[in-house]
């Protein structure tokens, strides 16, 4: 019998194939007792099999960009098709301050490049320096005074590095010895001599067009433990140095995101006047004018093996939506997740425009400066005629409920367990299986995370919401669209909220407002049509928690299988949930626990909403072996009428003259209107 | 034609000889057979420390580390109980009947003394002895 499977990487089945291959072809009959002197010589052999078969497949991985685990070969990898992953950045806060020179002869005070300030207090334990890349010359005032405004300062520690180019040494490397460096602050000089007071500064190399042999660039790549190498020409694609340049890069070691939203600084540089002194008095406090932002970490391999294929595919220009996809991390790092397509694409159609949601790592939305920034930074990759637009993001929440079951004899408490399971929906919260446009919640996965938190969790009985946020234009009349992009679950097919003596609710729950015409706190419901595929929507208010009272029909429709609520135009006077501007939550329970982000849909799981309740598993604790006290958990939604606050109405009396609602109304009737313009059509 | 049922012959046992030498009858490997393979096999176990085997860390026992106690008869029991808890645990060709270790004070050793039925073939009760002696 011959050996057949090479690539096995289990021990035990290579001396198995062994011991299979003695039995066959041999007299000797002792391989299968572990103290023969035959025993050892298979377990030599399978050894050494075992060492050949894991290197042979160690070596295979790391030969592909798909399968490399080592981040060298990740990024040599990358390389090889012109990518050079993104470096950490450092962040950024913007400063003021002033200088009292009234007691000097000073004309104007320069704050010398290096470190400016320290942030005031510890953030992690840790005090941040923060410095500035070039020299910052202002005059002094007529008052005496010298002011400096605005000024950017750079986390980081600000490095320089020398070399002396050498003939003698043809393999003359020129590393930046440093990790952490932020690349996009490098610069490098480069002198005749040491001794040459005429220096030029040599730009990083982007695209060969416009390279001639005299070009004054420098390569930039990634060298093993996330530092960087500079490599020149060679007298064809730019100016190849030579001996004796004195070759000068300064650049900034900083500690990326770490460094984020620190707003208290302390001086620390230095300044000097015209004439050469040293300044150290007359300097106020540093006044912030933003705080610390925009710092972020090194490019990661999982990043790497998407962005790398996507950007040489691209070749650096943008005319596919996915050449944007690629692209925008390039020129905006702090992007977490991109999502591009072409206005053809909408109905009705915006022909020769590219809508773009971005979201970034801190925060929720870009603000409009970035955007500004962007879109001029994304003319340089894009088709000419083409517009850029970039939209804000349109947030899918899902919540969960979880009854987890756990055997009390392998927990310390209940509260570990629970401790345990809601750390781990953090964690999977903010794993890159969601957190990005194309997301799909697992629901079995999600499951399993749950069931894989302790060995004492026995089973779980989780029940998923979808949740959209929709922003209400307050005192106007509105027209809303809220996508969900996922079938809705019929669990009302028409009936009234109780039935049979059970609360069953509506398929939609929302939070309170207030509309013009009716005085109480007013919730959405739905009802659906006979198809069980369409249905309207309703207001109603609420006489008790359990009791709820139908104040106005026909106020818009749902789609329960596109999983699309329409309003009609509605005018909203206050909303009872608040998140830096008035909201409407709207709940639904999807008819797939699977849920999908749908095109510019972004999926978040949304751990504060998120509930965990540990259950006594009586059974497998041994407590109630028969099951007889066993607690049930119903896997369907249940609850709360209506969602947030509960406000019921204080008088029996209900309110009429709702028709104003929906008259004297003029709106776009553009459904798709992709931002909160003021035609009032509002798309979410 | 009837089916007939299928001739099995035990070959008995054959292990291979750690010498490495060759037989000068047929120039194959010098081969075990039998008794001693097996008496070979129970002291490459007593001897094997636990982990030395790849991948199977149980296999083995800790005389080697007994060696090192003091010398006594209390030891002496701790071996004794070791070498039969590890051929009764390793070793399926061999029932056990006995197994004796005295501490020799004079040659700072222990003598040990296994007896044993081999399952499976015809033969009389073995006996084993070999000495164990610590060596750094």
């Amino acid at each position: 019998m011959p050996l057949v499977n090479f690539s096995n990487v289990n021990f035990d089945q290579i001396k198995q194939s062994l011991k299979d291959y003695l039995k066959a072809n041999s007299n000797f009959t002792d391989y299968d007792f572990e103290g023969s002197n035959l025993s050892t010589i298979i377990d030599a052999l399978a050894y050494n099999t075992y060492i050949t078969s894991y290197n042979a497949n160690m070596v295979s991985n790391e030969v592909f960009l798909d399968s490399a685990t080592l981040r060298e070969n990740v990024v040599s990898l990358a390389r090889n098709i012109g990518y050079v992953p993104r470096s950490r950045k450092s962040a950024v806060a913007n400063i003021s301050f002033s200088v009292d020179a009234s007691n000097t002869s000073a004309v104007a005070l320069t704050l010398k490049a290096g470190i400016v300030a320290i942030s005031n207090k510890q953030v992690n334990g840790t005090s941040y320096v923060f410095s500035i890349i070039d020299d910052i010359t202002v005059p002094v005032e007529s008052s005496g005074v010298a002011f400096f405004n605005n000024v950017n300062i750079y986390e980081g520690t600000y490095v320089t590095q020398n070399w002396t180019v050498s003939s003698r040494n043809p393999n003359q490397k020129y590393y930046l010895t440093n990790s952490g460096i932020d690349t996009s602050r490098l610069k490098v000089v480069v002198r005749e001599s040491q001794q040459s007071t005429v220096s030029r500064t040599y730009s990083q190399f982007n695209s060969l067009v416009g390279v001639t042999p005299t070009s004054t660039i420098y390569y930039l790549q990634e060298a093993p433990g996330e530092r960087y190498e500079l490599l020149f020409g060679d007298n064809v694609f730019g100016a190849k140095l030579q001996e004796p340049n004195y070759v000068t890069a300064s650049y900034l070691t900083c500690n990326g995101p770490d460094a984020n939203g620190i707003g208290a600084f302390t001086y620390a540089g230095r300044l000097i006047d015209n004439e050469g002194t040293v300044v150290t008095r007359g300097i106020s406090l540093l006044a912030t004018n933003s705080a610390s932002q925009g710092g972020t970490s090194i490019e990661s391999m999982d990043s790497i093996r998407k962005y790398s294929p996507q950007i040489y595919a691209s070749q650096n220009r943008a005319v596919t939506a996915a050449d944007y996809e690629a692209v925008v991390p390039q020129v905006y790092p702090e992007a977490e997740s991109v999502s591009a397509f072409g206005g053809e694409e909408l109905d009705p159609p915006a022909y020769g425009k590219v809508f773009i949601s971005i979201k970034p790592y801190n925060g929720v939305y870009l603000s409009s400066d970035i955007k500004r920034n962007l879109q001029a930074e994304l003319r340089k990759y894009s088709v000419a005629g083409i517009i850029t637009e970039i939209i804000d993001l349109k947030y899918l929440y899902i919540e969960s409920d979880s009854r987890v079951y756990y055997n009390s004899n392998l927990a310390s408490s209940a509260a570990a367990v629970k401790a345990i399971v809601n750390q781990n929906i953090i964690n999977y919260a903010d794993s890159s299986q969601l957190n990005k446009f194309g997301a799909r919640f697992k629901y079995s996965k999600f499951q399993n995370v749950i069931d894989n938190s302790h060995e004492a969790v026995t089973s779980n009985i989780t029940n998923i919401v979808m949740r959209r946020d929709m922003a209400a234009a307050l005192n106007q009349f509105a027209e809303y669209e809220i996508c969900f992009g996922n079938r809705f679950h019929i669990k009302n097919h028409g009936h009234s909220s109780v039935y049979n003596g059970t609360i069953i609710g509506y398929n939609i729950k929302s939070s309170g407002f207030k509309v013009s015409g009716i005085s109480e706190t007013v919730y959405f419901g739905d009802s659906p049509n006979m198809d069980q595929k369409t249905g309207t929507i309703f207001l109603f208010k609420l006489r008790s928690p359990t009791e709820p009272v139908i104040v106005k029909r026909g106020i818009g429709t749902i789609d329960y299988v596109k999983g699309e609520i329409k309003l009609n135009p509605i005018k909203i006077l206050s909303t009872t949930l608040t998140k830096g501007q008035p909201v409407i939550e709207i709940s639904v329970t999807p008819y797939s626990n699977d849920v999908i982000g749908l095109q510019d849909l972004y999926l978040q799981l949304d751990t504060s909403k998120s509930i965990v309740n540990v259950v006594l598993d009586g059974i497998d604790s041994g407590d109630d072996v028969s099951g007889s006290n066993y607690i049930v958990s119903s896997s369907y939604s249940n609850g709360s009428l209506v969602r947030g606050p509960i406000v019921v109405e204080t008088t029996q009396s209900t309110s009429t003259g709702t028709s104003a609602v929906t008259t004297s109304v003029s709106v776009s009737g553009g459904s798709q209107t992709t931002t909160t313009s003021t035609s009032g059509g509002t798309t979410y | 034609m009837p089916i007939q049922p299928a001739q099995r012959t035990g070959q008995g046992f054959i292990d291979i000889s750690a010498s490495f030498q060759i037989n000068p009858l047929n120039d194959d490997l010098i081969a075990l057979k039998n008794e001693s393979a097996i008496a070979r096999a129970l002291k490459n176990l007593v001897l094997t420390v636990p982990g030395e085997k790849p991948f199977q860390p149980d296999v083995g026992s800790n005389v080697s580390a007994l060696l090192f106690e003091n010398f006594d008869k209390l030891t002496a029991d701790s071996i004794q109980s070791e070498i039969e808890y590890t051929i009764n645990q390793f070793e399926p060709r061999v029932e056990l009947n006995k197994v004796t270790v005295e501490a020799d004070f004079d040659n700072y050793e222990f003598n040990c003394t296994v007896e044993y039925y081999i399952v499976g073939i015809d033969a009389p009760q073995q006996q084993l002895t070999f000495a164990l002696e610590p060596n750094r």
